[in-house]
């Protein structure tokens, strides 16, 4: 005998609780029934009597069992008392069944994830028909796969159709979510089997409370797997066109490993390392390589193990073209030093004559001359003739004093010269929407155009910075390494790219990057969301692709391809339930008693109205009183 | 359950109360008629003494073969058959509504039953309804057929009014100079104290013959519990609750005082019947009223 939707404590309890407040009611107030009497002259005696027992007695105790009875009864109907065996009252079951990465590891024939599949569906065989089950895909997030289904041919279906993710196994949110659904649902908390591997994401994942009704069926891992856990590409800070590689491998099976690592771009090979590693030591390799193709970069760890999937890291290298300028200038000598300062321009001097619109270059520069033709490409003219300049000259100056850099642009960030004596100088007439990057006191000697108007982007010097007293100066290579940067900003911009697992992903920061200019977005350019803290951004990606972090001038890309596995190995606490259990006992019939027992709560509560509510006169045994006289007859009579 | 359309009393009821007479036992001074014998001379057929005349006697009554032997006139007295009023003073009180059936309608047809009997004996009977005072009575006189015109006058009384027996003995003590027999059918109850009231009629020369009608409800209350209760003919109100206890406590209250009211008849050479309204009129006739020998 056992109650389907109630314990005995809630049973208990709510009776309780009903009975306490009924015996309240009886106990403070009855309901007076209002009576016409003959007289009041004989109530007045019984009153006094009354008045003393009214505050120690229940009236009507007869009316308050039988409500009391009633209400016993509607309960054990509402709470679906059955007569049967215990073990078939159902129950509700949560089933863990663990998808994280490392359940694609091969074991015998077959993977992990098989095996946790065959050992989901034995314990699902085991689980009584009435009982509800929900399957739970547990890696880095724990995701219902079905709702609590008493079809068990549902689950199964969904047992069948879980494959391995791509992250680590967070197996204390898994264990937290899965309680909390057995708490919302009324019914008897059934088990939650998790079907594991034992290997979680870290040590917080691990859980830290486990619930008593934990049945642990576990999968056997494998002891050998050694695999890339993360690569790293960034541009050398010594080479121009070249890359450094950071490989990180570790072990993370129980014996010791020694694979070799072979590094390639495009096929070609550009290292190759022999690892040797203790079980659960990582170890970090650098190569470097030079090339401005675009390509992918593969690193791999030689032979096989368990585990193949993260025996690779593949990489894709961005082209990183030199920037091509032409500068169309009679004197080459002036202006070759300044360009050549930088190692990612290359710069070809030619005469104003040869000139010609269509020429390839990245930027055009014009040294005291201006073409017929304004060129396709972005330029800079150097003292313009006053009468082709493309910004108006407004007039040319003697001893011009520089008094203001724009260092709220781009174009004037890090320039602070001041008080530099310009022999000669032109003065434009700057547009509402032109850029003035210098001011001297006559007006602006330096100004910038970007595309509003329809052309490329150009910007326009009144003098001629390598022939004047700012040929010493340190502004003069900063100014043309800010005008080829905000003409070309992707030939300068940092770049970095990380082969990481999918999961969670931290950066660090620059100390002195704006916040609000930080910027991550997958591959398809939707925004992913993100947190910054301490200097730190953290952001999530569940799924494998390609992520973008844009900070200020910086560009990372992260390479979301490599499985994450898991750091740490669960530890199971000694008193929870491990194995399939051995089976259900033998069936027998549950009788449902709750239509009975609304039927007697019916007739007794029914009963009670008719009997008390209803003022129904009770059938009282009357003896008439014995008046003097027949007394007296009667004595005379015997 | 008794209505007002019911009929006070019935044909085969009638046939057997025939046979039966109303007995008093005082002697009352009256007209010839009806059988109680009397020991008050008048005018009637058995002799019973002789006295001096007196100036204004009847001539016819003198005794002239006295006269002529003796000289003096005597006169001749006759033993008296009076016709002895019989007065039934009903209880018509708002507290006579009460009980199932009514104990009103139960009065009425113990009245009627009363009456009948009287008729059959050429008794007068007259009856008196009263509730704080009297009201307008019905005599009926000359035997059984004229039974009817006091059904009728019976069906038409209808309770209200509270009882105060004190106010009512006054005016009928003025109201009716000769004694007689006095049967008063009520519940007595009456928030003064009815023992003095119906003391001083029987100082008053009457007979009393009093006829408790009670409710079983009114003896044994059926009802548990908290209780609004209410006067039927004051309107006062108590709040009690109420037990099997305090019921025994009200029903021995209710017997003493049934006892009281026997006490007083039995002292005053009256008599006293109790009757509840479960009690059919036969049985209440040919048992508790013949035991009393209030007929026979």
């Amino acid at each position: 005998m056992s109650l389907l939707n109630l314990t005995v404590g809630e049973f208990v309890a709510l009776f309780s609780a009903i009975s306490a407040v009924l015996i309240a009611l009886y106990l403070l107030d009855r309901t007076r029934r209002r009576q016409v009497v003959a007289t009041l002259r004989f109530w007045k005696p019984a009153e006094n009597i009354s008045t003393k027992r009214q505050k120690r007695r229940i009236q009507q105790p007869w009316s308050l069992v039988l409500q009391l009875l009633g209400i016993a009864l509607l309960l054990l109907a509402t709470a679906q008392l059955q007569l049967g065996t215990r073990n078939h009252i159902p129950r509700d079951h949560v089933l863990i069944l663990d998808t994280s990465a490392w359940m694609g590891a091969r074991s015998g024939r077959g993977t992990l994830m098989d095996h946790a599949r065959l050992t989901a569906l034995a314990w699902l065989r085991t689980v009584p028909a009435g009982d509800r089950v929900m399957l739970l895909r547990a890696d880095v997030v724990a995701t219902p796969a079905t709702p609590l289904e008493m079809n068990h041919a549902a689950v199964e279906s969904a047992i069948r159709d879980s494959r391995p993710g791509a992250a680590a196994l967070n197996l204390d949110s898994a264990l937290a979510f899965a309680a909390r659904i057995q708490k919302l649902h009324n019914r008897r908390a059934g088990e939650i089997a998790v079907v594991t591997a034992e290997r979680v994401a870290d040590a917080d994942s691990a859980a830290a409370f486990v619930p008593n009704n934990v049945r642990l069926l576990q999968i056997k891992a494998p002891a050998d797997d050694c695999g890339v856990r993360r690569m790293g590409l960034r541009p050398s800070p010594s080479d121009p066109a070249g890359w450094q590689v950071l490989v990180t491998a570790k072990n993370y099976g129980s014996v010791a490993c020694s694979r070799e690592l072979v590094v390639e771009f495009g096929g070609a090979p550009v290292g190759t390392r022999t690892l040797t590693l203790r079980p659960g030591a990582s170890e970090e390799t650098t190569f470097s390589f030079h090339t401005r193709a675009a390509g992918w970069l593969e690193a791999r760890l030689v032979g096989e193990d368990a585990f193949p999937e993260d025996d690779r890291a593949l990489l894709e290298v961005p082209a990183h073209p030199p920037l091509r300028v032409t500068v169309f200038t009679d004197d080459p000598g002036a202006l070759r030093p300044v360009l050549a300062a930088n190692p990612d321009v290359i710069a070809a001097f030619q005469p104003p004559s040869s000139y010609s619109a269509g020429a390839s270059a990245d930027v055009v520069v014009f040294d005291r001359f201006a073409p017929s033709l304004r060129p396709r490409a972005p330029s800079i003219w150097i003292e313009p003739p006053p009468g082709r300049s493309p910004v108006p000259v407004r007039q040319s100056e003697d001893a011009v004093r520089l008094v203001r850099w724009n260092n709220d642009h781009e174009l004037g960030a890090g320039l602070h010269t001041r008080d530099v004596q310009i022999d000669r100088a032109e003065i434009f007439s700057a547009g509402p929407d032109d850029i003035v990057v210098a001011e001297a006191e006559h007006g602006p000697v330096i100004v910038a155009r970007d595309e509003s108007t329809g052309d490329p982007r150009s910007a326009v010097i009144g003098f001629n910075p390598v022939r004047t007293a700012m040929k010493y100066e340190l502004a003069t290579p900063l100014l043309f390494a800010n005008l080829l940067r905000w003409m070309h900003p992707g030939v300068f911009r940092p770049l970095e790219i990380n082969a990481e697992p999918v999961g969670a992903i931290t950066v660090r920061l620059d100390r002195n990057s704006d916040p609000k200019s930080v910027r991550v977005a997958a591959d398809d350019r939707r925004p992913i969301p993100y947190t910054i803290q301490n200097g730190e951004l953290r952001f999530f990606s569940g799924s494998p692709g390609t992520v973008r972090v844009y900070e200020g001038g910086r560009e990372l890309v992260f390479s979301l391809s490599l499985p994450e596995i898991g750091d740490a190995v669960w530890d199971p606490p000694a008193h929870i339930r491990r194995g399939i259990p051995r089976g259900l006992p033998p069936e027998s019939p549950v009788t449902e008693t709750w239509p009975w027992l609304a039927l007697a709560a019916a007739v007794v509560l029914g009963a009670e109205w008719m009997l008390f509510a209803r003022g129904r006169r009770q059938a009282h045994v009357i003896r008439r009183p014995q008046s003097i006289t027949e007394r007296a007859l009667r004595r005379r009579a015997s | 359950m008794a209505t007002a359309a019911e009929p006070l009393i019935d044909r085969k009821l009638l046939e057997k109360l025939e046979r039966l007479t109303i007995r008093w036992q005082k002697s009352f001074p009256g007209l010839v008629g009806g059988h109680n014998l009397s020991r008050y001379p008048g005018p009637g057929i058995e002799f019973l003494d002789h006295r001096h005349f007196h100036h204004g006697d009847d001539l016819r009554a003198v005794n002239w073969r006295a006269y002529l032997r003796l000289e003096k006139l005597f006169l001749k007295m006759f033993q008296v058959e009076p016709r002895v009023p019989v007065r039934i003073l009903l209880d018509t009180s708002a507290s006579m509504q009460t009980g199932e059936p009514s104990k009103l309608f139960y009065a009425k047809r113990l009245a009627a039953a009363m009456c009948y009997i009287g008729l059959v004996r050429l008794d007068t009977i007259c009856i008196q309804p009263f509730s704080d005072h009297l009201y307008d009575s019905f005599v009926a006189s000359g035997g059984r057929h004229r039974l009817m015109p006091a059904v009728q006058y019976l069906a038409t009384l209808e309770h209200g009014g509270s009882t105060d027996l004190l106010q009512v003995t006054r005016e009928f003590v003025s109201s009716y100079a000769q004694r007689g027999l006095l049967i008063v059918i009520s519940d007595f109850l009456d928030d003064a104290d009815p023992v003095k009231a119906l003391q001083y009629l029987a100082d008053f020369g009457h007979e009393l013959l009093l006829v408790q009608v009670w409710a079983e409800e009114d003896r044994t209350p059926p009802w548990d519990g908290e209780l609004d209760l209410e006067d039927a003919e004051s309107g006062a109100r108590l709040d009690l609750s109420f037990d099997a206890a305090a019921r025994q406590q009200y029903t021995e209250a209710f017997d003493a005082y049934a006892a009281a009211l026997e006490r007083l008849a039995l002292s005053n050479s009256g008599r006293y019947v109790g009757v509840s309204t479960n009690t059919s009129i036969e049985d209440v006739i040919f048992g508790p009223m013949a035991h009393a020998r209030a007929v026979q």
